[in-house]
């Protein structure tokens, strides 16, 4: 099943300057790997030894998936994926 | 409480803090503070709304008077330092409401440990290329910053002297972060919603999160009682 993932600004660099990209995948963690592939470095950007990186939101429609089961979260058809950095700027 | 009588604290004036001074000013918030260190840089012009060429090389706070004086009944009070782990909570402490517009993570964090502390409404706000987020977080918290971005990161997320800052971005959300202060002022209650915004597509979109259950701040067991300034240290961000 592919997903549409939202891409912000600051990784878009690693999708060819893309918004939306999609991925497959049946999880969050799934989808996060799938994208890797497509993506060479985007996982690092979003995922640490620990799972979500801290200052990193990723969103399941709108839900936190730190919330939901992490990486385990489950999709269905028609989920979208939203990724959300913590910035500082101004 | 009525809007008259409303105290609001704006840290930091840049491209967030400039807009949303303005907006606070029309809509008839009786109090506001204004709270930089910085002086006007060229750079800044184009999303510090406040500023023109004249000001550059003088306090932003200095200018920022000056612009605000011809905006609105407002008693403006300037406090001419940043934030920092010595004064504030006793800074805040003074305001209803606090819109915290800094352009470092240090800072952002340190506003929000220091209004839980003090049970202070915070909005958090912030602008890096293309994309903008506003948070309104309650005085009890629940969720919060933290609950949202933990703490202060290692260096490796953006900010805007890295990555620069889109002129009409901030100005969306600093108009965004003043609508949820002059909510807050009205005894409204939008806390725990985010507001995302995208310069390149002009997705807005705005969201509710959660209180994370293991928050360090507004958590079931939390762990941050008081301001420690060795846990507030990122680079800054020029501008």
């Amino acid at each position: 099943m592919e997903t549409i993932v939202r891409i912000p600004t600051p990784l878009r660099t690693l999708t060819g300057g893309a918004d939306e990209v999609p991925a497959a995948g049946g999880t969050v963690g799934e989808v996060i790997e799938d994208l890797e592939k497509r993506h060479p470095g985007i996982r690092d950007r979003l995922l640490d030894d620990k799972g979500v990186r801290r200052f990193v939101n990723i969103y399941v429609g709108e839900d936190d998936v730190r919330f939901l089961d992490g990486l385990k979260t489950a999709l269905k058809a028609g989920d979208q994926i939203s990724i959300v950095p913590a910035i500082a700027g101004g | 409480m009525m809007r008259a009588e409303a105290r609001v604290l704006l840290i930091g004036m840049g491209g967030i803090g400039c807009p949303a001074a303005l907006v606070l000013a029309h809509a008839g918030i009786g109090h506001v503070g204004l709270c930089d260190d910085d002086e006007v840089e060229r750079t800044n012009l184009h999303r510090q709304i406040l500023f023109s060429d004249a000001d550059v090389g003088t306090p932003k706070i200095d200018a920022a008077l000056r612009a605000l004086g011809r905006s609105g009944d407002v008693a403006y009070r300037a406090h001419r330092s940043r934030i920092l782990p010595d004064n504030a909570v006793a800074t805040v402490s003074q305001y209803d409401v606090v819109l915290e517009g800094s352009d470092n993570f240090a800072t952002k964090f340190l506003a929000a440990d220091a209004c839980a502390i003090a049970r202070v409404p915070v909005v958090h706000a912030s602008a890096v290329r293309w994309i903008g987020t506003a948070l309104a977080v309650g005085a009890a918290g629940g969720p919060c910053y933290r609950c949202l971005f933990e703490d202060v990161p290692a260096g490796d997320a953006p900010n805007c002297s890295e990555a620069g800052v889109m002129g009409p971005v901030v100005g969306v959300i600093a108009a965004a972060a003043a609508d949820f202060a002059l909510a807050i002022a009205d005894g409204e209650a939008p806390f725990g919603e985010l507001v995302t915004f995208d310069g390149r597509s002009g997705n807005l979109r705005r969201r509710s999160v959660a209180r994370r259950a293991d928050c360090p701040l507004c958590g079931y067991a939390p762990r941050i009682r008081g301001i420690e300034s060795s846990a507030y240290v990122s680079p800054a961000c020029a501008g």
